[in-house]
């Protein structure tokens, strides 16, 4: 039997052991065949293309059980989700959200509950075909979330989530979020991805948020995926007439990925600033392909990148903005700067600007520099250690980007991460 | 009772050698003052004591109670009791002045013993008003937009906060209007004790109205020429350098000559 073949029939198998709609299986195997015809995405200096990134396994249905040390990790007890690999362990939400209309669910309860909303939106803030992993993504999605905020509804308290990657199986990870913020609604969305177990394992999670007219999304995440995880992320959103997503993201992951994010600025006035923080450590390989694109007019798209090497790490920072003919008075920004603390890091900042159109105004800035030896010596001629003394450094570089985010509980809780990622990055030397 | 000495010292900066075998000896409870022209290697000695590895000492050893400390790290020499006044102290965004100087008290402490937050809280506030400083500093990030008064200020803030038992001041007096120069040498003049030694650095006699020094030190050409007591920093503003150049007969060209 080809590979082909087996791979379809787990998928069949799969839909059938978890009672999926039919059309959903059909898209499934339809979107096996097509992906062998597709090339791999291309992302300016990151090369990924001997990762084993693909995802490639026959699906299967896995129900481990969440430890109960990770368990007691998760402090949080309302409004939040909490999935390991294919299993739901927690879902909490107020219920008066839930009357609401407000819908929160796993990637299963979805395809029975509500499947025009995937019918309507899954694979279409990025299209399955645009590549290979995204087409192997649509076929073989295993695990996600379902969110939907009705028109004008406003959600106070964040709604938080734990993707936590089952990795004491081989089995890829293929994991969907879609985000969906009717008109006017509001919603500040906090996500964390995580590994538990060592397994060499790949990962695939997309992520589409579709910010619908007068909408503002909040968008956090704090990525921290295992050493032998090698991930594909793709976060990407679709803003309509005067929508807004805040997009704060961490990437504290220990293993290679390639992160792309992506937002659409389809509507006129539509508005997105995207701020990501990254660490490199050890020998691993992060390349983060960020990118805004203009369509609408006075439609706005800022991103705001810093990073930090050690060890023998690599960092790429891609910065694209793109406007589009006809997006009259759009505004692209882009800054991206990276942090080497070691002579053996690599890392770049590369800032493409695509402009189509006359009357826009756009900008960027990038840089990759060494560690002030002035300041390190400051600090330590009071009698703090190296250590501490490049770590206070590293928050100073990455202050600007941590005070612009929006909630201050995420600035928090990815300042605690950040401090855990760098001593642990030290350690390693 | 500590003591610090400096024993025959060169040291080069780019291949060029800048001190040529100098020799100090100061202990806890003195205060010396080491005046020179300009560019005779007064901030190179200060920072060469400190371990700014910037500076290569080809010759000679630096002493604390004894102990050699050319292979200690900054850091080290910090937590042994040294501390250097900067010229032109580093700024360093996203960190606040009162977790700053926090860190470099726990950092002297066992790690499982840091001060409690109450008493450094009270400590900080106590000494930034000995120091005229608004408590609003605290919370500013470290020197980042300090005017060259306040970042002055805020090294004798860190001193006596620190309390180390040797300080350093590199030209402490460079760019302070007389209130601002009033308030540093109060700051000084508050840690006199006999656990405390100080070693000031500077091109005018004027500081030393205020801190009235022990032990003066001419310095030139990367030397140590003549030492005294107060009276030496006095004759110095009366003749000049070039005055007592001549007096010692010494064969060296001064950067004012130039001009």
């Amino acid at each position: 039997m080809s590979a082909l073949t087996i791979q379809t029939q787990a998928l069949v198998e799969f839909g059938k052991q978890n009672n999926e709609p039919s059309w959903f299986t059909k898209k499934r195997t339809q979107a096996l065949k097509k992906a062998q015809e597709l090339e791999l995405p291309r992302f300016e200096k990151i090369k990924y293309k001997r990762w084993p990134i693909e995802v490639t396994k026959p699906v299967e249905v896995i129900q481990n059980k969440l430890p109960e040390t990770k368990t007691a990790e998760i402090t949080i007890k309302d409004n939040v989700v909490v999935e390991f690999g294919q299993t739901t362990a927690k879902l909490e939400l107020d219920p008066k959200l839930k009357a609401q209309g407000v819908i929160v669910c796993d990637w299963q309860t979805a395809l029975k509950e509500h499947p025009e909303f995937i019918e309507k939106y899954f694979m279409e803030a990025i299209k399955d075909d645009e590549n290979r992993l995204n087409m192997q993504h649509a076929a073989n999605v295993t695990s996600g979330v379902l969110i939907y905020v009705p028109k004008n509804v406003v959600v106070e308290e964040p709604l938080t989530s734990y993707f936590i990657q089952d990795a004491t199986t081989k089995q890829d990870f293929v994991h969907h979020v879609l985000l969906i913020a009717d008109v006017n609604s509001e919603i500040s969305y906090l996500e964390n991805l995580q590994t538990y177990g060592e397994q060499n394992t790949t990962a695939s999670v997309i992520v589409e948020v579709f910010a619908k007219a007068g909408s503002h999304v909040k968008f956090a995440s704090v990525d921290r995926l295992g050493k032998n995880t090698t991930a594909y992320l793709n976060r990407r959103g679709h803003l309509d007439q005067d929508a807004k997503i805040d997009w704060s993201m961490g990437m504290m992951n220990d293993g290679n990925i390639v992160g792309d994010f992506d937002s659409d600025l389809i509507g006129d006035g539509s508005h997105a600033e995207t701020k990501v923080v990254a660490i490199s450590t050890g020998k691993q390989v992060q390349g983060i392909d960020t990118r805004v694109t203009n369509y609408g007019r006075h439609s706005i798209g800022h991103i705001l990148q810093h990073g930090v090497i050690l060890s023998r790490s690599s960092l790429v920072f891609n910065g694209i903005g793109h406007i589009i003919h006809g997006a009259k008075g759009a505004d692209a920004q882009q800054e991206s700067r990276v942090l080497m603390l070691s002579t053996k890091a690599r890392g770049d900042a590369n800032p493409i600007l695509l402009i189509d159109d006359n009357a826009v105004t756009a900008g960027h800035a990038a840089s990759v520099g060494r560690i002030d030896q002035d300041q390190l010596y400051y600090l330590m001629s009071r009698g703090l250690s190296k250590e501490i003394a490049e770590r206070l450094v590293i928050r100073g570089f990455l202050g600007p980007v941590l005070t612009a985010i929006p909630s201050r509980k995420v600035q928090t809780e990815l300042s605690d991460m950040i401090e855990r990622k760098l001593i642990d990055g030290q350690d390693e030397k | 009772m500590s003591t610090l000495e400096v024993k025959n010292l060169h040291v080069s900066i780019d291949g060029k050698e800048i001190l040529k075998g100098l020799d100090l000896k100061m202990q806890t409870g003195e205060i010396h003052a080491i005046m020179g022209p300009n560019g005779t290697g007064k901030s190179t000695l200060s920072e060469a004591i400190m371990g700014n590895p910037a500076y290569t000492i080809t010759e000679g050893e630096i002493l604390l109670d004894g102990e050699n400390i050319l292979d200690w790290a900054v850091d080290e020499r910090a937590r042994a009791g040294l501390f250097l006044a900067m010229q032109y102290p580093a700024e360093i965004p996203g960190v606040t002045n009162a977790e700053f100087i926090r860190s470099a008290i726990n950092a002297r402490l066992p790690k499982d013993e840091p001060i409690s937050i109450r008493k450094y809280l009270k400590d900080l506030e106590e000494t930034m008003d000995f120091l005229d400083m608004p408590f609003s500093m605290a919370e500013r990030y470290l020197n980042e937009g300090f005017s060259g008064g306040e970042k002055k200020r805020n090294e004798i803030l860190q001193l006596m906060m620190i309390k180390p038992k040797f300080a350093i001041l590199d030209e402490i007096d460079s760019g302070l209007d007389i209130d601002a120069l009033k308030v540093v040498s109060k700051g000084v003049n508050e840690m006199r004790s006999p656990d405390f030694g100080s070693l000031i650095i500077t091109h005018y006699q004027r500081l030393l109205n205020y801190i009235v020094p022990d032990v003066v030190h001419v310095m030139m050409d990367g030397r140590i020429v003549t030492t005294g007591g107060p009276d030496l920093a006095k004759r110095l503003e009366a003749e000049g350098y070039a005055g007592l150049r001549d007096e010692l007969g010494l064969d060296i060209k001064l950067a004012e000559d130039k001009a």
